[in-house]
């Protein structure tokens, strides 16, 4: 790799532009980093609508319809274009990414997020990931529990933790209070998807905790941003818990909505068992209003340890961390989303992807 | 000698270092600094050092750690001796650098100050340090090429952590308690857990011979600075005439253990009854030692026995006047201090029950510093390995290439002399390891072969312990490049394994138990470099001959007559091993005591 020629990177993605979620998020932010520190990028997704918003310097190819037009596809883009770094955006694509990475004589990047890569992968993936030249993962326990299924040497393994985007800001959330009807009331939210197949963010716990705190006196409202197909099992589970005029649904919302829902919000709280890292925790926190989550998995990341928002172990009393929230000072909206900034923002984020590529050419 | 350890929080989002982990990291060792304690963090309190002292060199309060460079912008921490700092001081003072202290951490600072990473170079002696650079926001670590001293690291992504044993590091509390397959079935393969595994994931050993940088990007893979089979080799292309053993032995040997001589406190010696210690110790008298006290340990099971190495060492240290100081050791002190052995074995190791004893005599003796013949076998093809291993290579290697004979031939004579699989149950695998160098010493060595850790570990832990050890491969690497003959071979394999892992590090944390600072001469790269030409010639019991004549007098006839026994304990007696529990128990053979031992030393460390 030419330490000072224009990089050219080939990235292999799930989704990126104009896709949904947390992993095309990632991806975005990721190669938009790149392109920022004068990389030129071409990706090849796996999922894309045909008319995504690109940022200039970036091209990105047409979803090809199905697995096997995907390979011939990156494999045609591969061999018709100079590649110094395959930037392979999920484990399902490391096999793949590894081939041309050899291919082109390339270096290998392979990105970890969450579940997806706790559990011992395929041993395609598994040796494709040993051999790639740098391995990042969007948080600690990630990077632990890859390593605990790939052997690899540890400096190999990175984190470049998950960004915020600029739109979460601390600032008036009163109009959507209003609008809401929620005047008065204590209000918790959780903004996360409701996937029957993924109960880990932990809407059941906090629905469990209504009533202790309902009885405590505390005028609660626990409103839950976000879709999914369990979305009907929970409403159903308010219901056996008494707390169906507590709980509302907000569903899907757009940008401006959730951002004013962060901020009215009196505490985020999601004390999920499996976040690959946990990008609604910042969220909130740099809209200004503390989190709330289990010292578990990646969420340990967001919540800066217990320094940034509140971590609680599993096994602690949800209601009872809840309630000593509520009761405690609020932090100040602005320091607390300048603290979440100075760890996790936009600019932290371009430094660790710049890093990730400096080791790249040291090791060149 | 002492213990070091640090942490940096180099990560962006990395929460800042807590005081309270790092005290709790240097605190864990204590016994390794008795005389001194020191800490220090960064301006902006993301990076911290701490630093426990055992004062050998310049005892005043001026030499304490973590020590600070005049302008304020190096930070280090170093635990060892730089043998040659004398030589390195002057050239720096000519250079014009004003020392303040007559420590060797300061030549150390000076050196790094003008050369950076590549002081590692110039240096002769046994060390770890770190080096924290505050203008450029980096950690320098270095380990010497033998890795006498001991540094392990921790990074979880966010955070590095070092610290001096593995212990140390988990007591800081940080640092995850995963365990490691690759380092449990090194364990149950080798004996002690082979470097850079140790028994728990996050915690790696920086490899001997290494430096490693680590800035704000995070921690780099660990760059190599030396080589034992490099130097070797080397020695094997220019090879010294077979004449030249004796003066080149004496002249080099000799100028190691001047060089080990270095300290402002008494330096006392461990004696055994064998060639290497007795040949060290009328060395320190050549040298110009005055006052030399040597410790023997006796044991009541091996009197009037050839183990019993009390009346030959009496009469080695009466040869050279030295202060005689027989420690007797029997079965009740064995088991009162068996707790303590335990607690302060760093990593699980079936050997270091004989170091443990010397060094706390020596403590009582109120030695803070002690020299020691290991190494002696390594370098001088003193181990039954330096003619068995080309033997076994010559006879089995040509039928173990055979593919599909060494399951074969496993399968034969399990089913058809179980007998044998009993009592020699490595005889199983000679088929299927003789067919290159470091199968052939993983036979020699291996405590257990690969097919047998199926008695005790679940077969998926076996498997992915063997995947990530990849213990062939990790024995091949001391064999790169290749020494180029036989007793190159067989002393980079020894040296690299069995005296690295095992030897070394048992010297190390069973000295440091006790305060006491354990040096060895014949582990000295300086050394290998001047012996490297004469090895490739080197005829079995050649080598310590020629050692036995170095110092003047010559070692007695009675020594170097004397069959190897090794420095043993009687374990097995104490430990009641047996071969089957009958009336009439046979004692079992020293194989079996270590296997058997060997389980009841992984139990209390994984406790």
């Amino acid at each position: 790799m030419n330490s000072t020629a224009r990089t050219r990177c080939l990235a292999l993605v799930t989704d990126a532009y104009g896709g949904r979620g947390g992993i095309a998020q990632y991806n975005r932010d990721f190669c938009g980093a790149l392109v920022e520190s004068g990389a030129s990028v071409t990706v090849v997704p796996r999922h894309a609508p045909p008319h995504a918003e690109l940022p200039a310097g970036l091209k990105q190819m047409a979803a090809p319809r199905g697995k096997i037009a995907y390979v011939l596809v990156a494999l045609r883009v591969a061999l018709r274009e100079p590649v110094d770094v395959v930037f392979c955006g999920h484990l399902h694509l490391a096999p793949l990414a590894w081939l041309i990475a050899r291919l082109k004589h390339a270096r290998l990047i392979v990105q970890t997020h969450g579940i997806d890569a706790w559990a011992r992968p395929s041993r395609l993936r598994r040796a494709a990931t040993e051999r790639a030249d740098l391995v990042l993962s969007v948080s600690r326990f990630t990077r632990a529990r890859v390593l605990a299924w790939a052997a690899l040497p540890p400096e190999r393994a990175v984190v470049v933790p998950d960004t915020v985007q600029d739109d979460f800001t601390p600032g008036d959330g009163s109009e959507l209070r209003t609008h809401l009807g929620l005047d008065g009331k204590v209000v918790l939210l959780t903004v996360g998807r409701m996937d029957p197949r993924e109960r880990y963010k932990g809407h059941d716990r906090v629905m469990a905790a209504l009533p202790i705190l309902l009885a405590d006196g505390h005028r609660i409202i626990y409103l839950i941003i976000g879709e999914g197909d369990d979305r009907a099992r929970l409403a159903g589970l308010a219901v056996n818990h008494g707390v169906a005029d507590q709980v509302r649904f907000l569903g899907a919302v757009d940008t401006k909505t959730l951002v004013d829902a962060y901020r009215m919000a009196d505490l985020f709280v999601m004390p999920s068992t499996a976040e690959g890292f946990g990008i609604a925790y910042l969220e909130a926190m740099t809209s200004g209003t503390p989190a709330l989550g289990l010292m578990v998995g990646g969420a340990r990341d967001a919540l800066g340890d217990g320094q940034l928002g509140t971590a609680v172990a599993e096994t602690d009393d949800l209601a009872t961390a809840i309630s000593s929230l509520l009761a405690a000072p609020k932090p100040q909206p602005v320091e607390l989303s300048a603290s979440a900034i100075a760890r996790f923002g936009r600019r932290a984020f371009t430094v660790q992807v710049n890093r990730a590529l400096e080791r790249l050419k040291e090791a060149a | 000698m002492c213990g070091l350890n640090g942490i940096f929080a180099f990560h962006t989002a990395a929460s800042a270092p807590k005081r309270d982990e790092l005290i709790a990291t240097r605190e864990h060792m204590a016994a390794r600094g008795p005389d001194g304690v020191g800490e220090w963090w960064s301006d902006d309190r993301r990076c911290g050092l701490g630093f426990r002292r055992l004062a050998i060199q310049d005892l005043s309060e001026r030499a304490a750690q973590p020590m600070i460079s005049d302008d304020g912008s190096l930070v280090i921490v170093f635990n060892g001796e730089i043998y040659n700092a004398p030589e390195l001081r002057s050239a720096l003072t000519q250079a014009g650098c004003r020392f303040r202290t007559t420590s060797d951490t300061e030549v150390l600072l000076h050196l790094f100050a003008r050369e950076g990473r590549a002081l590692v170079e110039q240096l002769r002696g046994m060390y770890a340090f770190a080096i924290w650079n505050d203008r450029r926001r980096e950690l320098l670590l270095a380990r010497d090429p033998y890795g006498i001293k001991p540094l392990y690291t921790a990074n979880d992504g966010w955070t590095f952590r070092f610290a001096s044993q593995v212990k140390a590091l988990l007591a800081g509390g940080g640092v995850s308690r995963d365990s490691e397959p690759g380092g449990v079935v090194g364990f149950h393969l080798f004996g002690s857990v082979p470097e850079p595994f140790t028994l728990y994931r996050e915690i790696r050993a920086l490899p001997a011979g290494h430096t490693q940088l680590i800035d704000e990007g995070g921690p780099r893979e660990p760059r190599p600075f030396a080589s034992l089979p490099a130097i070797l080799a080397d020695g094997a292309r220019h090879p010294s005439k077979a004449d030249e053993l004796l003066a080149r032995v004496r002249t080099s040997v000799g100028d190691s253990v001047r060089a080990h001589l270095i300290s402002d406190v008494e330096v006392g010696h461990f004696l055994s009854a064998g060639v290497d210690s007795g040949a060290l110790l009328g060395l320190m008298r050549d040298a110009g030692q005055g006052k030399i006290r040597a410790i023997t340990l006796g044991f009541d099971e091996f009197r009037d026995t050839p183990d019993d190495e009390v009346p030959l060492a009496s009469e080695v240290a009466e040869r050279y006047g030295a202060d005689h100081i027989v420690r007797r050791v029997n079965k009740r002190e064995f088991d009162n201090d068996l707790p303590a052995i335990f607690e302060a074995m760093d990593q699980p190791s079936i050997d270091g029950i004989n170091t443990w004893f010397v060094a706390k005599a020596a403590r009582e003796a109120g030695l803070k510093v002690a020299l020691s013949g290991l190494g002696g076998d390594e370098l001088f093809a003193g181990y039954p390995s330096f003619t068995d291993l080309p033997r076994w290579r010559r006879r089995f290697g040509p039928l173990a290439a055979i593919p599909g004979m060494g399951a074969l031939s496993r399968v034969v004579i399990g089913t058809l002399a179980p007998g044998i699989a009993r009592r020699q149950p490595k005889a199983l695998g000679l088929l299927e390891f003789a067919n290159d160098w470091s199968g052939l010493y993983l036979l020699r060595r291996g405590l257990f072969l690969p097919h047998e850790l199926r008695g005790f570990l679940e077969p998926d832990f076996i498997s992915e312990g063997l995947r990530r050890l990849k213990p062939l491969h990790l024995v091949d690497q001391a064999l790169t490049p290749d020494p180029g003959s036989d007793v190159g071979r067989v002393c980079a394999l020894e040296s690299a394994n069995y005296m690295r892992n095992q030897l070394l590090r048992d010297a190390d944390w069973a000295g440091m138990a006790h305060g006491v600072e354990i040096r060895v001469p014949l582990v000295d790269y300086t050394l290998l470099c001047e012996v490297a030409p004469a090895l490739p010639a080197l005829t079995p019991g050649a080598g310590k001959a020629a050692l036995a004549l170095t110092p003047t007098p010559a070692l007695p006839d009675a020594i170097t007559r004397r069959a190897k026994t090794g420095f043993g304990t009687p374990i097995g007696v104490w430990r009641q091993f047996a071969v089957a529990k009958t009336p009439d128990p046979v004692p079992a053979p020293r194989g079996i005591v270590s296997r058997k031992w060997s389980q009841t030393v992984l139990e209390a460390c994984a406790a």
